[in-house]
């Protein structure tokens, strides 16, 4: 790694924000509100030209951003694609983001993209594998990245670790930060019955760099990550745990799908606000 | 092969597979069985392929109606997905619908297709600037024989036999199911991006030729000569003159060079 990237000390506080999407460019430049950074999805704007670039441009000047990525394959096992990282290098070196971040999984096999943000089984071999990934994409994007843990519906028998304790290390032994994602988090708790308390518990602070809050539904035995609904009360008591554990970390909603009027998410925004600062007022 | 490698084949094989199978390496629990949990994944591989593809192809959701999404996934189990964004999927769509047995029939279904992935990707194709009249101001006459007009990078001339076009607009708009209707003379509709919206138009057979042949890098003078064969010596060079207006005021030139 190159000894100029940037430690975790030195990414900024951004505060409270959001997930850029199409449906809110006219509004969130019209009234940004308390909204205080941005994050977008990195292939939406790895495009020749037109309107998304226009957009971005006008967003780039408005308010900090960080670039969120889906195709990284961090935990895949065909060569990692080095034309994807280009890309997204050159987008990172006009955007200029705070930090990049990508997910803990594997997105497709043999040239074939899932598009899905597939798990990994946590052992041993997995974790050599991804910290050996997560280096060479370090070094070829000249900056430490952020890992978010996906919600995941399956499990597999020759797992030796539990999920945070194979995030936590892959962060130590990668030397990379973490995208804690607290539905996530709440939704492969109850799906493979873990307490979510002991996988905050399990995470060291000094790597947790951003939060995302979103909904899922149920579906069947089983909670589904749709990040299409608001987000419920065991997701903001679990949100308020790690802050209690975290303390100050960047917060954004994370809306992917039904896509509601601005204000709606303003309104979840403020809620997380308020419940950052109680309890941080309340340990002072 | 790792056993990471092997797992993740397994995996995947099995969430394109039409009948879900076993993978042996899952394990499953009190909160849901392991086919309950792979069956997530299986149902979410194609949702998020059709409805990706979806989003690209708005003229052919309302064209096929019914049968989209059997189309869809007759697609997505010929052709898996091997680029990075979900988006480009969908740059196949056009020839599997013009050779695959069960849809080439309906050729209207192909050329829906490959209007709507015109306009997708001249949607996001690279910035370019246009010529302007004034830049042809001071051109001096002698050059004007060997001039080439060249149509922006990104722009098509789609050949069509039916109403494709109707479709689009209507889909756009939110607008009814036009009627079908198949041409006994194809026409062309010309795709393009002057700024940031894109547009489409019909292409007159009296422009056709001289538009081809700005396609295919032909010099003025060429273009004069093709007029010339449809709309006589003396009318050719003054339409040339009136295409090249409206081709220059529609912002559909992105460069001049001499041959």
């Amino acid at each position: 790694m190159k000894d100029t990237m940037p430690t975790s000390r030195d990414l900024p506080y951004l505060g409270f924000g959001l997930g850029l999407r199409v449906d809110h460019y006219e509004a969130l430049i019209d009234d940004p509100g308390q909204v205080q950074w941005l994050e977008i999805v990195s292939e939406n704007y790895l495009v020749s030209g037109g309107r998304p670039l226009r957009w971005l441009e006008r967003f780039r000047e408005r308010f900090p951003l960080v670039m969120h990525g889906v195709s990284m394959s961090i935990g895949g096992t065909d060569p990692l694609d080095m034309a994807y990282l280009d890309q997204l290098a050159a987008l990172a070196r006009h955007v200029e983001p705070a930090w990049v971040s990508d997910h803990l999984c594997w997105t497709g096999v043999d040239g074939v993209n899932l598009h899905d943000l597939m798990p990994l089984p946590y052992t041993e071999e997995a974790l050599t594998h991804v910290v050996d990934r997560v280096r060479r994409v370090q070094d070829r994007l000249g900056r430490r990245i952020l890992l978010e843990n996906v919600s995941s519906y399956i499990s597999f028998a020759q797992s030796q670790l539990t999920e945070w304790e194979f995030l936590a290390a892959v962060a130590d032994r990668a030397d990379c930060l973490i995208l804690l994602d607290i539905n996530n988090v709440h939704v492969s708790a109850h799906n493979h019955g873990f307490s979510p308390l002991d996988y905050l518990d399990g995470l060291p602070a000094s790597r947790i760099q951003q939060f995302h809050l979103a909904g899922h539904e149920q579906g069947g035995a089983l909670l589904i990550d749709t990040h299409d609904a608001p987000v419920v009360d065991a997701v903001w008591a679990l949100y308020v745990e790690a802050v209690r554990r975290f303390g100050h970390v960047s917060t954004m909603i994370e809306r992917d799908d039904h896509i509601p009027p601005l204000a709606e998410l303003h309104a979840e925004l403020d809620h997380a606000r308020m419940l950052a600062r109680r309890l941080l007022q309340a340990a002072a | 092969m790792s056993a990471l490698r092997d797992m993740q084949l397994q995996l995947a094989d099995a969430m394109r597979a039409q009948t879900m199978p076993r993978v042996a390496s899952l394990r499953g629990d009190g909160v849901a069985g392991e086919a309950d949990r792979l069956a997530v994944y299986h149902h979410g591989y194609r949702a998020r392929l059709r409805e990706a593809l979806a989003t690209e192809f708005p003229g052919l959701a309302l064209l096929a109606g019914r049968r989209f999404a059997a189309l869809l996934d007759d697609y997505v189990a010929a052709h898996p997905s091997m680029h990075f964004n979900i988006r480009w999927h969908g740059a196949g769509l056009a020839d599997f619908l013009a050779t695959a047995q069960a849809w080439r029939e309906r050729t209207e279904l192909a050329e829906m297709a490959r209007l709507d992935w015109a306009i997708s990707t001249a949607f996001d194709a690279a910035d370019h600037t246009v010529i302007e009249a004034t830049e042809l101001a001071n051109m001096a006459p002698d050059a004007w024989a060997t001039l080439r007009l060249h149509p922006l990078p990104h722009a098509q001339c789609l050949r069509l036999t039916c109403n494709a076009d109707a479709f689009r607009r209507a889909a756009d708009r939110g607008d009814e199911r036009p009627t079908l209707r198949r041409l006994r003379r194809p026409r062309h509709l010309l795709v393009w991006r002057p700024a940031l919206d894109v547009r489409y138009r019909a292409v007159t057979p009296a422009e056709l030729p001289a538009l081809l042949g700005a396609f295919e890098g032909a010099t003025f003078a060429q273009l004069c000569e093709r007029l010339a064969e449809r709309h006589g010596v003396d009318a050719a060079l003054p339409h040339m003159a009136s295409l090249l207006g409206q081709w220059l005021g529609e912002g559909l030139i992105g460069r001049l060079d001499m041959a």
